[in-house]
Protein backbone atom coordinates (compact mmCIF):
# COMPACT_ATOMS: atom_id res chain seq x y z
CA UNK A 1 0.00 0.00 0.00
CA UNK A 2 1.24 3.45 -0.88
CA UNK A 3 0.55 6.79 0.73
CA UNK A 4 -0.79 9.30 -1.78
CA UNK A 5 -3.48 11.94 -1.87
CA UNK A 6 -4.01 11.67 1.87
CA UNK A 7 -4.94 7.99 1.76
CA UNK A 8 -3.27 4.62 1.50
CA UNK A 9 -4.16 2.97 -1.77
CA UNK A 10 -2.91 0.37 -4.21
CA UNK A 11 -2.62 2.77 -7.10
CA UNK A 12 -1.04 6.18 -7.13
CA UNK A 13 -2.07 9.11 -9.24
CA UNK A 14 0.06 11.98 -10.47
CA UNK A 15 -0.91 15.64 -10.34
CA UNK A 16 -2.13 15.34 -13.94
CA UNK A 17 -4.38 12.31 -13.44
CA UNK A 18 -7.52 14.36 -14.01
CA UNK A 19 -6.33 15.11 -17.55
CA UNK A 20 -5.23 11.53 -18.27
CA UNK A 21 -8.50 10.06 -17.03
CA UNK A 22 -10.46 12.24 -19.41
CA UNK A 23 -8.19 11.98 -22.44
CA UNK A 24 -6.16 8.78 -22.44
CA UNK A 25 -6.24 5.02 -22.35
CA UNK A 26 -4.86 4.30 -18.86
CA UNK A 27 -2.39 1.62 -17.80
CA UNK A 28 -0.97 0.47 -14.46
CA UNK A 29 2.72 1.26 -14.27
CA UNK A 30 4.94 1.09 -11.17
CA UNK A 31 1.93 1.48 -8.81
CA UNK A 32 0.63 4.44 -10.85
CA UNK A 33 -2.38 4.86 -13.10
CA UNK A 34 -0.67 6.42 -16.11
CA UNK A 35 -1.65 7.26 -19.69
CA UNK A 36 -0.64 4.51 -22.14
CA UNK A 37 -1.74 6.55 -25.14
CA UNK A 38 -4.06 9.45 -26.01
CA UNK A 39 -4.47 9.45 -29.78
CA UNK A 40 -2.29 6.41 -30.39
CA UNK A 41 1.31 5.29 -29.88
CA UNK A 42 2.20 5.73 -33.56
CA UNK A 43 1.09 9.35 -34.08
CA UNK A 44 2.49 10.33 -30.66
CA UNK A 45 5.94 8.93 -31.53
CA UNK A 46 5.94 10.72 -34.87
CA UNK A 47 4.88 14.00 -33.26
CA UNK A 48 8.00 13.88 -31.08
CA UNK A 49 10.35 12.97 -33.95
CA UNK A 50 8.88 15.58 -36.31
CA UNK A 51 7.65 18.39 -34.06
CA UNK A 52 6.84 18.21 -30.34
CA UNK A 53 5.15 16.04 -27.71
CA UNK A 54 4.42 16.48 -24.01
CA UNK A 55 4.67 13.77 -21.34
CA UNK A 56 3.66 13.58 -17.69
CA UNK A 57 6.69 12.19 -15.86
CA UNK A 58 5.56 13.16 -12.36
CA UNK A 59 5.63 9.46 -11.43
CA UNK A 60 9.43 9.60 -11.36
CA UNK A 61 11.18 9.95 -8.00
CA UNK A 62 12.65 13.30 -6.99
CA UNK A 63 14.93 13.83 -4.00
CA UNK A 64 16.77 17.02 -3.06
CA UNK A 65 20.26 16.44 -1.65
CA UNK A 66 21.99 19.30 0.15
CA UNK A 67 24.47 19.96 2.94
CA UNK A 68 28.25 20.41 3.23
CA UNK A 69 28.96 16.78 2.20
CA UNK A 70 26.40 16.57 -0.63
CA UNK A 71 29.02 16.32 -3.38
CA UNK A 72 31.14 13.76 -1.51
CA UNK A 73 28.05 11.74 -0.64
CA UNK A 74 26.75 11.63 -4.23
CA UNK A 75 30.23 10.68 -5.41
CA UNK A 76 30.10 7.73 -3.00
CA UNK A 77 26.65 6.41 -3.96
CA UNK A 78 26.77 7.02 -7.73
CA UNK A 79 29.24 5.98 -10.44
CA UNK A 80 29.74 9.18 -12.43
CA UNK A 81 32.03 11.98 -11.23
CA UNK A 82 29.96 14.57 -9.36
CA UNK A 83 33.06 16.76 -8.79
CA UNK A 84 33.29 17.54 -12.51
CA UNK A 85 29.59 18.45 -12.63
CA UNK A 86 29.26 22.25 -12.73
CA UNK A 87 26.36 24.24 -11.30
CA UNK A 88 23.33 24.52 -13.59
CA UNK A 89 24.21 21.29 -15.33
CA UNK A 90 22.98 17.71 -15.08
CA UNK A 91 24.57 14.30 -15.51
CA UNK A 92 23.36 10.79 -16.27
CA UNK A 93 24.68 8.31 -13.73
CA UNK A 94 24.11 4.96 -12.02
CA UNK A 95 23.39 3.75 -8.53
CA UNK A 96 25.17 0.41 -8.05
CA UNK A 97 25.10 -2.25 -5.35
CA UNK A 98 28.35 -3.50 -3.78
CA UNK A 99 28.53 -6.31 -6.40
CA UNK A 100 28.55 -3.68 -9.13
CA UNK A 101 24.99 -4.50 -10.22
CA UNK A 102 22.80 -1.58 -11.26
CA UNK A 103 20.25 -0.47 -8.65
CA UNK A 104 18.96 2.30 -10.91
CA UNK A 105 19.95 4.74 -13.62
CA UNK A 106 19.30 8.37 -12.73
CA UNK A 107 19.98 11.99 -13.50
CA UNK A 108 21.62 14.37 -11.01
CA UNK A 109 20.91 18.08 -11.44
CA UNK A 110 23.41 20.44 -9.80
CA UNK A 111 21.43 23.52 -8.75
CA UNK A 112 24.23 25.21 -6.78
CA UNK A 113 27.16 24.40 -4.49
CA UNK A 114 26.21 21.26 -2.55
CA UNK A 115 22.66 21.57 -3.80
CA UNK A 116 21.35 18.78 -6.02
CA UNK A 117 18.15 17.27 -7.33
CA UNK A 118 18.30 13.54 -7.99
CA UNK A 119 15.69 11.99 -10.30
CA UNK A 120 14.99 8.23 -10.03
CA UNK A 121 12.86 5.79 -12.01
CA UNK A 122 9.25 5.55 -10.84
CA UNK A 123 9.49 1.88 -9.96
CA UNK A 124 12.55 2.51 -7.78
CA UNK A 125 11.33 5.50 -5.76
CA UNK A 126 11.22 3.78 -2.40
CA UNK A 127 14.10 1.39 -3.03
CA UNK A 128 16.46 4.19 -4.06
CA UNK A 129 15.51 6.59 -1.30
CA UNK A 130 15.93 3.87 1.36
CA UNK A 131 19.30 2.92 -0.17
CA UNK A 132 20.79 6.41 -0.31
CA UNK A 133 19.43 7.22 3.14
CA UNK A 134 21.04 4.08 4.55
CA UNK A 135 24.36 5.06 2.97
CA UNK A 136 24.23 8.70 4.10
CA UNK A 137 25.01 8.06 7.80
CA UNK A 138 28.66 9.18 7.59
CA UNK A 139 27.89 12.32 5.59
CA UNK A 140 26.57 15.73 6.59
CA UNK A 141 23.70 15.77 4.11
CA UNK A 142 20.01 16.46 4.11
CA UNK A 143 17.80 14.28 1.90
CA UNK A 144 14.41 15.65 1.06
CA UNK A 145 12.02 13.30 -0.74
CA UNK A 146 9.98 15.64 -2.93
CA UNK A 147 8.18 13.34 -5.37
CA UNK A 148 4.70 14.08 -4.03
CA UNK A 149 5.38 17.82 -3.66
CA UNK A 150 6.64 18.45 -7.19
CA UNK A 151 5.23 17.57 -10.61
CA UNK A 152 7.36 16.84 -13.67
CA UNK A 153 6.50 17.48 -17.30
CA UNK A 154 8.67 16.62 -20.30
CA UNK A 155 8.45 18.44 -23.63
CA UNK A 156 10.36 16.66 -26.39
CA UNK A 157 11.04 17.10 -30.08
CA UNK A 158 12.61 19.59 -32.52
CA UNK A 159 9.95 22.19 -31.61
CA UNK A 160 10.17 21.61 -27.82
CA UNK A 161 12.41 24.59 -27.06
CA UNK A 162 10.34 26.94 -29.21
CA UNK A 163 7.22 25.77 -27.37
CA UNK A 164 8.61 26.29 -23.86
CA UNK A 165 10.29 29.58 -24.82
CA UNK A 166 6.84 31.12 -25.21
CA UNK A 167 6.24 30.58 -21.49
CA UNK A 168 9.54 31.70 -19.95
CA UNK A 169 11.92 34.66 -20.01
CA UNK A 170 14.91 32.35 -19.51
CA UNK A 171 16.68 32.36 -22.87
CA UNK A 172 16.75 28.72 -23.90
CA UNK A 173 18.95 29.40 -26.93
CA UNK A 174 21.74 30.26 -24.48
CA UNK A 175 21.54 26.82 -22.89
CA UNK A 176 23.17 23.57 -24.00
CA UNK A 177 22.07 19.95 -23.58
CA UNK A 178 21.95 18.91 -19.90
CA UNK A 179 21.89 22.49 -18.61
CA UNK A 180 19.45 23.03 -15.75
CA UNK A 181 18.32 26.07 -13.78
CA UNK A 182 15.64 27.55 -11.58
CA UNK A 183 13.23 29.41 -13.85
CA UNK A 184 9.71 30.72 -13.99
CA UNK A 185 7.59 28.93 -16.55
CA UNK A 186 4.11 30.33 -16.97
CA UNK A 187 4.62 32.30 -13.74
CA UNK A 188 5.35 29.09 -11.82
CA UNK A 189 8.56 28.31 -9.92
CA UNK A 190 10.23 25.46 -11.74
CA UNK A 191 13.48 23.67 -12.34
CA UNK A 192 13.99 23.62 -16.07
CA UNK A 193 16.45 21.23 -17.71
CA UNK A 194 17.42 20.39 -21.26
CA UNK A 195 17.08 16.68 -20.72
CA UNK A 196 14.82 13.86 -21.82
CA UNK A 197 14.34 10.20 -22.67
CA UNK A 198 13.51 10.25 -26.37
CA UNK A 199 16.78 10.96 -28.18
CA UNK A 200 15.33 14.32 -29.23
CA UNK A 201 16.22 17.72 -27.86
CA UNK A 202 13.75 18.86 -25.24
CA UNK A 203 13.01 20.25 -21.85
CA UNK A 204 11.97 18.67 -18.56
CA UNK A 205 10.19 20.91 -16.09
CA UNK A 206 9.98 20.12 -12.39
CA UNK A 207 7.17 22.22 -10.94
CA UNK A 208 7.88 23.32 -7.38
CA UNK A 209 5.24 23.27 -4.63
CA UNK A 210 2.82 21.33 -6.79
CA UNK A 211 1.51 18.74 -4.38
CA UNK A 212 -0.57 15.76 -5.48
CA UNK A 213 -3.16 17.08 -3.01
CA UNK A 214 -3.44 20.32 -4.96
CA UNK A 215 -2.89 19.51 -8.64
CA UNK A 216 -4.17 22.83 -10.04
CA UNK A 217 -0.72 24.31 -10.64
CA UNK A 218 0.53 21.31 -12.61
CA UNK A 219 -2.72 21.06 -14.58
CA UNK A 220 -2.52 24.76 -15.48
CA UNK A 221 1.05 24.44 -16.70
CA UNK A 222 0.15 21.33 -18.72
CA UNK A 223 -2.67 23.22 -20.46
CA UNK A 224 -0.43 26.27 -21.00
CA UNK A 225 2.18 24.12 -22.72
CA UNK A 226 -0.47 22.49 -24.92
CA UNK A 227 -1.60 25.98 -25.93
CA UNK A 228 1.98 27.19 -26.53
CA UNK A 229 2.64 24.20 -28.77
CA UNK A 230 -0.60 24.43 -30.69
CA UNK A 231 1.03 25.95 -33.80
CA UNK A 232 3.44 22.99 -33.84
CA UNK A 233 0.58 20.50 -33.45
CA UNK A 234 1.88 19.39 -30.07
CA UNK A 235 0.50 16.03 -28.92
CA UNK A 236 0.14 14.67 -25.39
CA UNK A 237 2.12 11.42 -25.32
CA UNK A 238 1.67 8.37 -23.12
CA UNK A 239 4.01 5.75 -21.73
CA UNK A 240 3.60 3.70 -24.92
CA UNK A 241 5.27 6.40 -27.00
CA UNK A 242 7.80 7.08 -24.24
CA UNK A 243 8.95 3.46 -24.32
CA UNK A 244 9.14 3.27 -28.12
CA UNK A 245 11.03 6.58 -28.37
CA UNK A 246 13.65 5.65 -25.78
CA UNK A 247 14.17 2.27 -27.46
CA UNK A 248 14.53 3.89 -30.90
CA UNK A 249 17.20 6.08 -29.29
CA UNK A 250 18.94 3.03 -27.79
CA UNK A 251 18.36 4.05 -24.17
CA UNK A 252 17.97 1.49 -21.36
CA UNK A 253 14.77 0.86 -19.44
CA UNK A 254 15.44 -0.05 -15.83
CA UNK A 255 13.96 -3.42 -14.93
CA UNK A 256 14.20 -4.63 -18.54
CA UNK A 257 17.60 -3.77 -20.02
CA UNK A 258 19.41 -3.16 -16.75
CA UNK A 259 18.77 -4.77 -13.34
CA UNK A 260 20.53 -5.41 -10.03
CA UNK A 261 22.40 -8.28 -11.70
CA UNK A 262 23.56 -6.27 -14.73
CA UNK A 263 27.10 -4.95 -14.69
CA UNK A 264 27.48 -1.45 -16.25
CA UNK A 265 30.26 -2.74 -18.53
CA UNK A 266 27.97 -5.41 -20.00
CA UNK A 267 25.25 -2.78 -20.42
CA UNK A 268 27.76 -0.54 -22.27
CA UNK A 269 27.30 2.20 -19.69
CA UNK A 270 30.98 2.45 -18.71
CA UNK A 271 30.97 6.07 -19.95
CA UNK A 272 29.22 7.00 -16.70
CA UNK A 273 31.44 4.84 -14.46
CA UNK A 274 34.49 6.83 -13.34
CA UNK A 275 36.73 4.30 -11.57
CA UNK A 276 39.49 6.91 -11.09
CA UNK A 277 37.37 9.29 -8.98
CA UNK A 278 37.79 7.80 -5.48
CA UNK A 279 35.73 5.23 -3.62
CA UNK A 280 32.11 4.51 -4.54
CA UNK A 281 29.71 1.65 -3.96
CA UNK A 282 30.35 -1.13 -6.46
CA UNK A 283 33.76 0.20 -7.56
CA UNK A 284 35.82 -2.86 -6.60
CA UNK A 285 33.40 -5.27 -8.23
CA UNK A 286 33.32 -3.23 -11.45
CA UNK A 287 37.13 -3.04 -11.58
CA UNK A 288 37.33 -6.81 -11.01
CA UNK A 289 34.85 -7.36 -13.83
CA UNK A 290 36.93 -5.13 -16.08
CA UNK A 291 40.08 -7.12 -15.33
CA UNK A 292 38.35 -10.48 -15.82
CA UNK A 293 36.74 -9.23 -19.01
CA UNK A 294 33.04 -9.24 -19.76
CA UNK A 295 31.47 -12.18 -21.59
CA UNK A 296 28.21 -10.65 -22.79
CA UNK A 297 27.12 -7.21 -23.87
CA UNK A 298 24.03 -5.20 -24.76
CA UNK A 299 23.34 -4.84 -28.48
CA UNK A 300 20.71 -3.35 -30.77
CA UNK A 301 18.72 -5.78 -32.93
CA UNK A 302 16.89 -4.80 -36.11
CA UNK A 303 14.40 -7.22 -37.61
CA UNK A 304 14.90 -8.18 -41.25
CA UNK A 305 11.42 -8.60 -42.70
CA UNK A 306 8.28 -8.90 -40.59
CA UNK A 307 7.69 -9.64 -36.92
CA UNK A 308 8.03 -7.81 -33.62
CA UNK A 309 10.46 -9.10 -31.01
CA UNK A 310 9.37 -8.64 -27.39
CA UNK A 311 11.17 -8.80 -24.02
CA UNK A 312 12.18 -12.36 -23.02
CA UNK A 313 12.32 -13.68 -26.61
CA UNK A 314 15.31 -15.96 -27.18
CA UNK A 315 18.18 -14.88 -29.44
CA UNK A 316 19.35 -17.83 -31.56
CA UNK A 317 22.55 -18.42 -33.56
CA UNK A 318 23.30 -21.74 -35.27
CA UNK A 319 20.32 -23.37 -33.47
CA UNK A 320 21.80 -22.36 -30.12
CA UNK A 321 20.19 -20.00 -27.60
CA UNK A 322 22.86 -17.32 -27.22
CA UNK A 323 20.92 -14.59 -25.42
CA UNK A 324 17.67 -12.88 -24.54
CA UNK A 325 15.79 -9.85 -25.77
CA UNK A 326 15.36 -7.34 -22.92
CA UNK A 327 13.21 -4.77 -24.80
CA UNK A 328 11.44 -5.06 -28.12
CA UNK A 329 8.82 -3.12 -30.00
CA UNK A 330 7.55 -2.02 -33.37
CA UNK A 331 9.03 1.31 -34.46
CA UNK A 332 6.39 3.50 -36.12
CA UNK A 333 9.22 5.70 -37.43
CA UNK A 334 11.15 2.90 -39.12
CA UNK A 335 8.14 0.67 -39.75
CA UNK A 336 9.89 -2.46 -38.45
CA UNK A 337 10.63 -4.44 -35.31
CA UNK A 338 13.53 -3.26 -33.13
CA UNK A 339 14.97 -4.68 -29.92
CA UNK A 340 17.79 -4.69 -27.43
CA UNK A 341 19.28 -7.72 -25.77
CA UNK A 342 22.43 -9.33 -24.46
CA UNK A 343 24.63 -11.65 -26.54
CA UNK A 344 28.13 -13.13 -26.02
CA UNK A 345 30.94 -10.76 -27.06
CA UNK A 346 31.90 -13.01 -30.00
CA UNK A 347 28.46 -12.44 -31.60
CA UNK A 348 28.13 -8.77 -30.70
CA UNK A 349 29.66 -7.15 -33.80
CA UNK A 350 27.39 -4.91 -35.85
CA UNK A 351 26.25 -6.61 -39.02
CA UNK A 352 26.08 -10.08 -37.45
CA UNK A 353 22.92 -11.98 -38.31
CA UNK A 354 20.95 -13.81 -35.63
CA UNK A 355 17.44 -15.21 -35.25
CA UNK A 356 14.89 -14.26 -32.61
CA UNK A 357 12.27 -16.73 -31.47
CA UNK A 358 8.94 -14.88 -31.50
CA UNK A 359 5.80 -16.86 -30.54
CA UNK A 360 7.54 -20.10 -31.47
CA UNK A 361 8.72 -18.88 -34.88
CA UNK A 362 12.21 -17.77 -35.86
CA UNK A 363 12.60 -14.33 -37.41
CA UNK A 364 15.84 -12.92 -38.82
CA UNK A 365 17.54 -9.95 -37.23
CA UNK A 366 20.77 -8.03 -37.56
CA UNK A 367 22.94 -6.68 -34.78
CA UNK A 368 23.10 -2.91 -35.20
CA UNK A 369 24.39 0.18 -33.46
CA UNK A 370 22.07 2.63 -31.75
CA UNK A 371 20.20 4.90 -32.18
CA UNK A 372 18.13 2.85 -34.60
CA UNK A 373 17.21 5.94 -36.63
CA UNK A 374 19.57 7.96 -38.81
CA UNK A 375 21.12 10.53 -36.38
CA UNK A 376 21.59 12.97 -39.25
CA UNK A 377 17.80 13.12 -39.72
CA UNK A 378 16.39 12.55 -36.21
CA UNK A 379 17.51 13.10 -32.63
CA UNK A 380 19.65 15.71 -30.86
CA UNK A 381 22.41 15.58 -33.47
CA UNK A 382 20.10 16.07 -36.46
CA UNK A 383 21.59 18.41 -39.02
CA UNK A 384 18.44 20.46 -39.67
CA UNK B 1 -26.26 -3.94 -33.71
CA UNK B 2 -23.98 -1.70 -31.70
CA UNK B 3 -22.91 -2.14 -28.09
CA UNK B 4 -21.45 1.20 -26.97
CA UNK B 5 -18.65 1.76 -29.48
CA UNK B 6 -18.54 -1.81 -30.71
CA UNK B 7 -20.17 -3.16 -33.87
CA UNK B 8 -21.71 -6.63 -33.56
CA UNK B 9 -23.10 -7.60 -36.97
CA UNK B 10 -25.99 -10.04 -37.00
CA UNK B 11 -25.68 -13.33 -38.82
CA UNK B 12 -22.12 -14.00 -37.65
CA UNK B 13 -20.96 -16.45 -34.99
CA UNK B 14 -18.68 -15.35 -32.18
CA UNK B 15 -16.16 -16.95 -29.79
CA UNK B 16 -15.50 -15.77 -26.25
CA UNK B 17 -11.96 -14.88 -27.41
CA UNK B 18 -13.49 -12.28 -29.73
CA UNK B 19 -13.13 -14.05 -33.06
CA UNK B 20 -15.99 -13.94 -35.55
CA UNK B 21 -17.02 -16.64 -38.03
CA UNK B 22 -19.16 -16.23 -41.11
CA UNK B 23 -20.64 -19.27 -42.84
CA UNK B 24 -20.28 -18.99 -46.63
CA UNK B 25 -21.88 -22.07 -48.18
CA UNK B 26 -19.62 -24.92 -46.97
CA UNK B 27 -16.69 -22.81 -45.75
CA UNK B 28 -16.17 -20.38 -42.85
CA UNK B 29 -14.48 -17.00 -43.07
CA UNK B 30 -12.91 -15.86 -39.78
CA UNK B 31 -11.47 -12.72 -38.24
CA UNK B 32 -11.32 -10.76 -35.01
CA UNK B 33 -14.18 -8.60 -33.74
CA UNK B 34 -14.54 -4.84 -33.56
CA UNK B 35 -14.10 -5.10 -29.79
CA UNK B 36 -10.80 -7.01 -30.27
CA UNK B 37 -9.40 -4.49 -32.75
CA UNK B 38 -10.44 -1.50 -30.63
CA UNK B 39 -8.85 -3.03 -27.53
CA UNK B 40 -5.56 -3.51 -29.39
CA UNK B 41 -5.85 -0.12 -31.11
CA UNK B 42 -3.26 0.50 -33.87
CA UNK B 43 -2.57 -2.94 -35.33
CA UNK B 44 0.92 -3.03 -36.82
CA UNK B 45 1.50 -6.75 -37.40
CA UNK B 46 -0.54 -9.88 -38.06
CA UNK B 47 1.10 -13.27 -37.81
CA UNK B 48 -0.94 -15.24 -40.37
CA UNK B 49 -1.48 -19.01 -40.33
CA UNK B 50 -0.21 -21.18 -43.20
CA UNK B 51 -2.54 -22.30 -45.93
CA UNK B 52 -3.50 -25.98 -46.29
CA UNK B 53 -2.90 -26.92 -42.68
CA UNK B 54 -5.39 -28.77 -40.51
CA UNK B 55 -6.45 -27.01 -37.33
CA UNK B 56 -8.66 -27.95 -34.42
CA UNK B 57 -11.12 -25.64 -32.76
CA UNK B 58 -9.48 -23.29 -30.18
CA UNK B 59 -6.02 -23.93 -31.63
CA UNK B 60 -3.90 -20.74 -31.63
CA UNK B 61 -3.50 -19.61 -35.24
CA UNK B 62 -1.27 -16.60 -34.80
CA UNK B 63 -1.02 -13.18 -33.22
CA UNK B 64 -2.45 -9.75 -33.87
CA UNK B 65 -0.11 -7.08 -32.56
CA UNK B 66 -0.21 -3.37 -31.83
CA UNK B 67 2.89 -1.36 -30.95
CA UNK B 68 2.66 -2.28 -27.28
CA UNK B 69 0.37 -5.33 -27.16
CA UNK B 70 0.20 -8.86 -28.50
CA UNK B 71 -3.01 -10.87 -28.74
CA UNK B 72 -3.31 -14.52 -29.78
CA UNK B 73 -6.24 -15.50 -31.96
CA UNK B 74 -7.71 -18.98 -32.14
CA UNK B 75 -9.52 -21.14 -34.66
CA UNK B 76 -13.23 -20.80 -33.85
CA UNK B 77 -13.84 -24.09 -35.70
CA UNK B 78 -11.74 -27.11 -36.71
CA UNK B 79 -10.90 -27.96 -40.33
CA UNK B 80 -8.44 -27.07 -43.08
CA UNK B 81 -7.24 -23.54 -43.72
CA UNK B 82 -7.88 -23.03 -47.41
CA UNK B 83 -7.21 -19.31 -47.76
CA UNK B 84 -5.44 -16.57 -45.78
CA UNK B 85 -5.72 -12.83 -46.22
CA UNK B 86 -2.17 -12.08 -47.39
CA UNK B 87 -3.04 -8.39 -47.85
CA UNK B 88 -2.77 -8.12 -44.04
CA UNK B 89 1.01 -8.71 -44.14
CA UNK B 90 1.46 -5.31 -45.74
CA UNK B 91 -1.70 -3.64 -44.48
CA UNK B 92 -2.34 -5.02 -40.96
CA UNK B 93 -4.41 -1.95 -40.06
CA UNK B 94 -7.16 -3.24 -42.38
CA UNK B 95 -8.31 -5.04 -39.23
CA UNK B 96 -8.75 -1.65 -37.53
CA UNK B 97 -10.49 -0.12 -40.49
CA UNK B 98 -12.70 -3.02 -41.49
CA UNK B 99 -12.66 -5.86 -38.94
CA UNK B 100 -15.62 -7.78 -40.41
CA UNK B 101 -14.90 -7.25 -44.08
CA UNK B 102 -11.52 -6.37 -45.60
CA UNK B 103 -9.77 -7.31 -42.35
CA UNK B 104 -10.77 -11.00 -42.50
CA UNK B 105 -7.91 -13.34 -41.54
CA UNK B 106 -8.56 -16.80 -43.02
CA UNK B 107 -11.06 -19.17 -44.59
CA UNK B 108 -11.50 -22.60 -42.98
CA UNK B 109 -13.16 -25.60 -44.60
CA UNK B 110 -14.72 -27.11 -41.50
CA UNK B 111 -14.33 -30.74 -40.61
CA UNK B 112 -17.73 -30.62 -38.92
CA UNK B 113 -19.92 -27.55 -39.39
CA UNK B 114 -21.96 -28.63 -36.34
CA UNK B 115 -19.13 -27.16 -34.23
CA UNK B 116 -20.58 -23.68 -34.76
CA UNK B 117 -23.21 -24.62 -32.18
CA UNK B 118 -20.72 -23.97 -29.38
CA UNK B 119 -20.20 -20.41 -30.67
CA UNK B 120 -22.38 -17.42 -29.74
CA UNK B 121 -24.81 -15.65 -32.00
CA UNK B 122 -24.78 -11.84 -32.15
CA UNK B 123 -27.31 -11.51 -29.30
CA UNK B 124 -25.27 -13.70 -26.94
CA UNK B 125 -22.00 -12.00 -27.92
CA UNK B 126 -23.59 -8.59 -27.33
CA UNK B 127 -24.46 -9.75 -23.80
CA UNK B 128 -20.86 -10.86 -23.26
CA UNK B 129 -19.60 -7.43 -24.37
CA UNK B 130 -22.05 -5.67 -22.07
CA UNK B 131 -20.79 -7.66 -19.10
CA UNK B 132 -17.15 -6.95 -20.06
CA UNK B 133 -17.79 -3.22 -20.41
CA UNK B 134 -19.59 -3.08 -17.07
CA UNK B 135 -16.59 -4.50 -15.22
Amino acid sequence: MKYNNGVYSLTLKTQLFQYHEKNSHLVDFADFKMPLWYEGVGPECLAVRNSVGIFDISHMGRTFVSGPDAEAFLNYVTTNNVTTLRSNHAQYTLLCNSEGGIKDDLVIFKLGDNQYLVVFNAGNREKDFTWIQKNSKDYKVELKEASNETAMISIQGPKALATVQKLTTTNLSETIRFDCMFAKVSEKECILSRTGYTGEDGVEISVMNASVNDPSKALELWEDILKAGKDYEIKPCGLGARDVLRLEAGMCLYGNDITESTNPLEARLSFVVKVDKGDFIGKEAIIRKKEDGIKIKRVGLRVIGKGIPRAKCKIIKNSENIGTVTSGTYSPLLNLGIAMGYVPIEYSNEGNKVSIEVHGKLIDAEIVGVPFYDPKIYGVKRSS
Amino acid sequence: MKIEDYEVPEGLYYSKDHEWLKVERDVCRIGVTDYAQKSLHEIVFVDLPKCNIDVTSKQPLGTVESVKAVSDYFAPIGGKIIEVNDVLSNKPDLINMSPYDEGWIAVIKPENLEEIKVLMDSTKYAELLKSIIKN
